[in-house]
């Protein structure tokens, strides 16, 4: 490879980061801008809108539904989507692939399809839009994402482990609770923190599944809809944060786990 | 290797503590349990019962169940249906679809966006995981993929935001331009296709971004060092090897990308305008007005799914041949 070329590939790196950071830091910048009109230049700062916004019931409310929200859907769609990845790895059986093609589904249907699919079926099993009906949504949609790193991370489970526990008189269950789940731990925690944030995140089928109450993306999307204001950069910098940190602390956990264990 | 493996997980699979152990050994001889699971273990084929039982039932309800409920509600005449009137099988949504302007526009307009802007993300991409996956060390590789994920975990509305606050009259961009004696007015960026599909690919590049960096990951840098002494050019390496032997990491970039960017509801409502309204917007006004515009809206929700299914599917198949075309 010439030199030439590796710099201009490192330029584009680059670039790319820029591309990728520039929007969320000048989107921060203007949180602190003393001003209700949003632009540049910035000539004064506050904290104003930060104080603002932690006074709000109502932003505050939001904040702890859609938290609410995104652990119970995580927890939901973690024990299916384990327990799919249990019945599909390593077994050979008549319409494997079927039911794998029924378990990828919700992660290819494009988002608003899905949101709206959601929706006349909630309205025929005549679940009412609010909470349960987005808990429910969220759930469904994120399964295959566990699935998919449970079943990466089983594949690489040795067969042996299993085989001694069984022949030291472990029945199956057994067997599955004290060899097979904790070497899965890992990759279910890592999915964990995957459904969190893609709950925590999630706009379309909160948008179309929610009742009056909206979530944290729902309610930055209607008052974004009414005109931009710091205020919501102070909200959105705080869900940024918080979802960076998260994944940052998820992706150093999961790899010092992969680390510990291989 | 796989032995070092077994041996340095042993104690995660092995009790910590003696009153773990002695759990384990009393639910193993308790006799309520040895009975359900004499029960349950008679047979292979029973056990494989018990444990696929539920996954399938919920798959079917579940993830399939929205679908065909879809398909079903677009075929009817009316939905949800007032008491005492029947409902009735019919076409009719379908019909609509082809029979106005206003309607089939939009699918059209959002499949040619979907395509430009998953190609505009496969050349931005590629040469980035590229540089990753070829020019830099294995220690600092992980690190600097992981800068990349930081601003992908952040939502999609806020990343949208990020993007208006960018492109706005009174922006950054156009800030920039001005004190760079570019431009006396600013540039209207909003509300057109070209702030929808920074804001589409912004939201998209990593699902292309890993398939690719994986597959150039997996590729071993023997083949182009053979190819090299053979008297391949820089060029001609990249076309003959790099290139064929990433196509399966391209093909499921473009696809994933493809079919996400078509299913983006508020990005294009945020940052178009009324000449770029996709089908997503076309589909969510059937939803916002009274009930009896479901089947409608479900009947496009149906047409959209199946036409980025066959167009992903004769995409995916014109790459299996021209890998395999390439290798023969």
């Amino acid at each position: 490879m010439s030199r030439g070329n590796r710099i201009a590939l490192a330029c584009i790196y680059w670039a790319f980061v820029l591309y990728v950071f520039v929007p969320l830091i000048l989107m921060i910048l203007m949180g602190f801008k003393d001003s209700k009109f949003i632009g540049f230049p910035i000539r004064s700062w506050t904290l104003d809108w930060y104080t603002r916004i932690f006074s709000d019931a109502e932003v505050i409310q939001t904040f702890v539904y859609s938290v609410i929200i995104a652990v119970l859907s995580t927890l939901i769609s973690v024990a299916v989507g384990t327990w799919i990845a249990v019945l599909l790895e390593g077994r050979k059986f008549w319409g494997r692939a079927f039911i794998f093609g029924m378990m990828v589904l919700p992660a290819l249907v494009p988002g608003i399809i899905s949101a709206i699919a959601f929706r006349i079926y909630a309205r025929w099993l005549e679940i009412e839009p609010g909470m349960g009906a987005i808990i429910w949504s969220h759930a469904v949609h994120n399964v295959p994402f566990v699935s998919l790193v449970v079943m990466a991370r089983l594949s690489t489970l040795p067969k042996s482990q299993i085989e001694a526990a069984r022949d030291l008189g472990a029945d199956p269950l057994i067997a599955f609770l004290r060899i097979t789940l904790p070497y899965l731990v890992p990759a279910i925690l890592g999915a964990s923190v995957f459904c969190l944030l893609l709950s925590f995140d999630d706009f379309v089928r909160s948008f179309f599944l929610g009742g009056y109450e909206p979530t944290l993306p729902v309610l930055i999307f209607a008052m974004l809809r009414s005109g931009m204001s710091p205020e919501i950069n102070a909200i959105s910098t705080v869900a940024l944060v918080l979802t960076a940190a998260i994944g940052i602390w998820a992706e150093r956990f999961t790899r010092k786990a992969k680390k510990g264990l291989t | 290797m796989s032995n070092e493996a077994s041996v340095s997980n042993a104690p995660d699979g092995l009790a910590k503590t003696e009153g773990e152990r002695l759990f384990w050994g009393r639910l193993a001889n308790w006799g309520p349990y040895q009975t359900l699971m004499s029960v349950v273990t008679l047979s292979p084929r029973r056990q494989f019962f018990i444990l696929a039982t539920f996954p399938i039932l919920w798959l079917l309800t579940q993830h399939l169940g929205p679908m065909l409920q879809m398909l079903r509600v677009s075929l009817l005449d009316a939905y949800p249906i007032a008491p005492d009137v029947a409902q009735e099988f019919s076409l009719e949504s379908y019909f609509k679809f082809f029979g106005d302007r206003i309607f089939w526009m939009p699918l059209f307009r959002t499949l040619i966006f979907a395509a430009v802007f998953t190609l505009s993300t496969l050349l931005i991409t590629y040469p980035v995981a590229y540089f990753l996956a070829r020019h830099v060390s294995r220690k600092n590789q992980m690190l600097m993929l992981l800068i990349l994920l930081i601003p992908f975990w952040v939502g999609e509305i806020v990343r949208t935001y990020a993007i208006m606050i960018l492109l706005g009259n009174t922006g950054a961009l156009n800030l920039a331009l001005k004190w760079l004696g570019l431009i006396d007015r600013p540039i209207p960026f909003m509300y057109t296709s070209f702030s929808m599909g920074l804001g589409i690919v912004y939201l998209t590049a990593l699902y292309m971004l890993l398939p690719l960096y994986s597959a150039l990951e997996k590729l071993p840098k023997s083949y182009n060092e053979a190819a090299a002494d053979l008297g391949a050019g820089a060029w001609t390496r990249f076309r003959r090897v790099t290139l064929p032997l990433t196509i399966e990491g391209i093909s499921s970039g473009c696809t994933l990308v493809f079919l996400i960017s078509t299913g983006f509801y508020a990005t294009p409502v945020l940052l178009g305008g009324p000449s770029t309204t996709v089908f997503a917007e076309t589909i969510a006004g059937f939803f916002h007005v009274a009930g009896d515009e479901w089947p409608t809206g479900a009947a496009f929700a149906v047409i959209m799914f199946m036409v980025a299914l066959l167009i992903t599917g004769v995409f995916q198949r014109l790459m299996k041949s021209l890998r395999k075309g390439d290798s023969s």
